[in-house]
């Protein structure tokens, strides 16, 4: 892993109140996890192939850029790309 | 004069009665011989033919191996680079956003009120004045199990009494009839479900025995017990608890008695036996920093009130003596008990590695908390709560529960700063630690004319219900309000800030 991406992730990793980030690649693989539980990657993908598909069905010429869940406890943020998926779990109360 | 005699006996022919055998005909019957022929077949072309699945499409997510250097994928970096600015933008305008501030969403229906659903009672246990000692529901929740015994009663009792369990999911459920009632022959003092088959039962009774029973059965339902030999206790049992065993899957018992007893037993269900597998004995003289204590002339046993597990580390364990003691012990102590020995088949060790500061009287209840690691609360008869952390002998928090007695304490399983406690005035406190004040957020009060609670349980999967076990034979079941089991957004984060207070 080159220095270029680590210090990357740690940057988004040390913002206020970020518990974990995942790199999850296009067939749901992660290829980066740090301090949160796997479970994340498998069933974020997934959920985001569905609101992509969502977005284009609505509008052909549309696509999704971002995608936030929010809940009692946390709030999940994908940045999704043809790729990769970011996923990082925020605690935004702290 | 005298002399024997033999008399012939004397015969009598009946004149009415003859014999009822005077037509007799015998008849039979056969088939006519069965026609078979014979008949023979070949196959005259062969042919072989295979089938199999395909392996299945699996995406099975997978971690990484940890410590190794990842050939780094093509195009991360550029992607990282692509989104890292998004990113961090809609991080930084979350942290400071307030658009969510006192935002909620009743995903279920809101409950305001707390209310009793249901009060089961024995009729024939009432009758006999017994009292409910101990509650437990079962792993899928839905049924309950009451002991009945005493617990005012100093003298060695040989009293008959029952354990009954009702299944409040059934319909047609009668509160006054038991779905099932075991007789046992002695008083029944604590009682545990077996945490995944939800068809045994472990108890220990006032006479030291444990026993377990399998309510699947329909003959003899005692699974397995101890009886009475050199390896049991000789004085009541007051905490039995299931804890994982050395073989994966398995459970082993775990008794607790006023004799300053710990002992663990595997289940022989063929034999019907409890094994000793395992055993400790606390003695006063190896309980750590116990300087005051030690002037005590009494008895070197460390009388067993109440035991609580940590569901956070397998191997620790709390116990509360008669004496106001509470011990952090180790399943995995080494050291010899120095108890005589009397004849028991497994070496006692001492368990007991840290003591906490200790209380004015007996110690009822314990129990960690299942949201913090450290953390636990303890019941006694000074009638105060105290909130302890595993780290340091004196408590965190010292709450006023009642005037009287507090015979049960314990947490909620959905609100990490709620607890609840059973006094014996009749009451129970329901505390929220995220109130400012110490007064109770909740009070439950049993109808019970002022008779004292002694057990409470929350059903471990419906999480707004809450058992409630009363001195007069009567098991309340309760459903709590949306306030009491619903978790609010910061409360792991209070409970952890109450843990790291050092007391002064």
């Amino acid at each position: 892993m080159s220095a270029e991406v680590e210090e990357t992730l740690k940057r988004i990793q040390t913002h206020k109140g970020v518990i974990g980030t995942i790199v999850v690649n296009a067939e749901g693989n992660t290829t980066l996890i740090t301090s949160t539980k796997v479970d994340y990657a498998g069933l974020l993908h997934q959920l985001t192939m569905k609101a992509r598909s969502t977005v284009r069905d609505l509008d052909p010429q549309n696509d999704l850029t971002f995608l936030r869940i929010r809940s009692k406890k946390h709030e999940i943020m994908v940045a999704p790309d043809k790729e990769y998926l970011l996923i990082v779990i925020q605690n935004p109360s702290e | 004069m005298f002399t024997d005699e033999t008399l012939d006996a004397l015969g009598v022919e009946s004149l009415w009665r003859k014999s009822q055998q005077f037509a007799q005909e015998s008849r039979g019957c056969q088939t006519r011989p069965v026609h078979t022929a014979e008949a023979e077949i070949q196959p005259l072309l062969n042919a072989d033919n295979g089938t199999q699945t395909d392996p299945q499409d699996h995406h099975i997510y997978q971690l990484p191996p940890k410590g190794e250097l990842q050939p780094e994928s093509p195009g991360l970096r550029d992607f990282l680079h692509r989104v890292e600015d998004m990113v961090v933008k809609e991080l930084a305008s979350n942290a400071k956003s307030h658009a969510f501030d006192g935002f909620d969403v009743n995903w279920e229906d809101q409950n305001e009120t707390v209310s009793c659903i249901h009060c089961l009672q024995y009729p024939s246990a009432q009758e006999k004045g017994l009292q409910v000692t101990s509650i437990s529901w079962s792993c899928t929740g839905s049924v309950i199990a009451c002991a009945f015994g005493r617990v005012d009663d100093g003298d060695w009792s040989t009293e008959k009494s029952c354990v009954c369990t009702w299944n409040l999911d059934r319909r047609g459920l009668n509160p006054k009839r038991p779905d099932m009632v075991i007789d046992v022959a002695r008083p029944v003092m604590s009682l545990s479900f077996h945490p995944s088959q939800p068809s045994l039962i472990a108890g220990g009774l006032y006479s030291g025995e444990v026993v377990v029973w399998d309510t699947n059965r329909t003959q003899d339902l005692i699974l397995a017990q101890t009886g009475m030999s050199t390896d049991t206790h000789r004085e009541p049992v007051y905490q039995v608890a299931w804890v994982p065993g050395p073989r994966r899957g398995e459970m082993v018992v775990l008794s607790a008695g006023s004799g300053g007893r710990v002992l663990l037993w595997t289940v022989d269900s063929d034999e019907g036996r409890l094994v000793l597998s395992a055993g400790f004995a606390l003695i006063r003289q190896q309980v750590p920093h116990n300087s005051a204590l030690s002037k005590n002339r009494g008895s070197s046993n460390v009388g067993v009130t109440s035991l609580a597990l940590s569901p956070w580390d397998l191997d620790t364990f709390l116990v509360g003596s008669e004496s106001g003691l509470v011990l952090k012990c180790s399943f995995s102590a080494q050291t010899l008990a120095a108890a005589p020995p009397d004849g028991e088949s497994v070496t006692l060790r001492a368990p007991a590695q840290f003591s906490f500061s200790p209380r004015g009287g007996p110690v009822h209840s314990l129990h960690c908390s299942p949201f913090h690691r450290n953390l636990f609360v303890s019941v006694g008869t000074d009638g105060l709560a105290h909130l302890h952390s595993l780290l340091q002998p004196d408590p965190l928090l010292s709450l006023r529960v009642s005037d009287s007695y507090v015979f049960g304490v314990r947490w909620s399983p959905t609100r990490p700063l709620l607890f609840a406690a059973a006094t014996g005035q009749g009451l129970v406190q329901i505390f929220d630690l995220g109130r400012k004040s110490l007064r109770p957020a909740a009070t439950l009060d049993q109808l019970t004319g002022g008779q004292p609670v002694y057990c409470l349980e929350f059903n471990p999967r419906r999480k707004d219900l809450l058992a409630v076990g009363n001195s007069d034979g009567s098991v309340n079941i309760w459903h709590l309000s949306t306030e009491l089991t619903e978790q609010g957004p910061r409360e792991t984060a209070k409970l952890e800030q109450l843990a790291n207070e050092v007391a002064e």
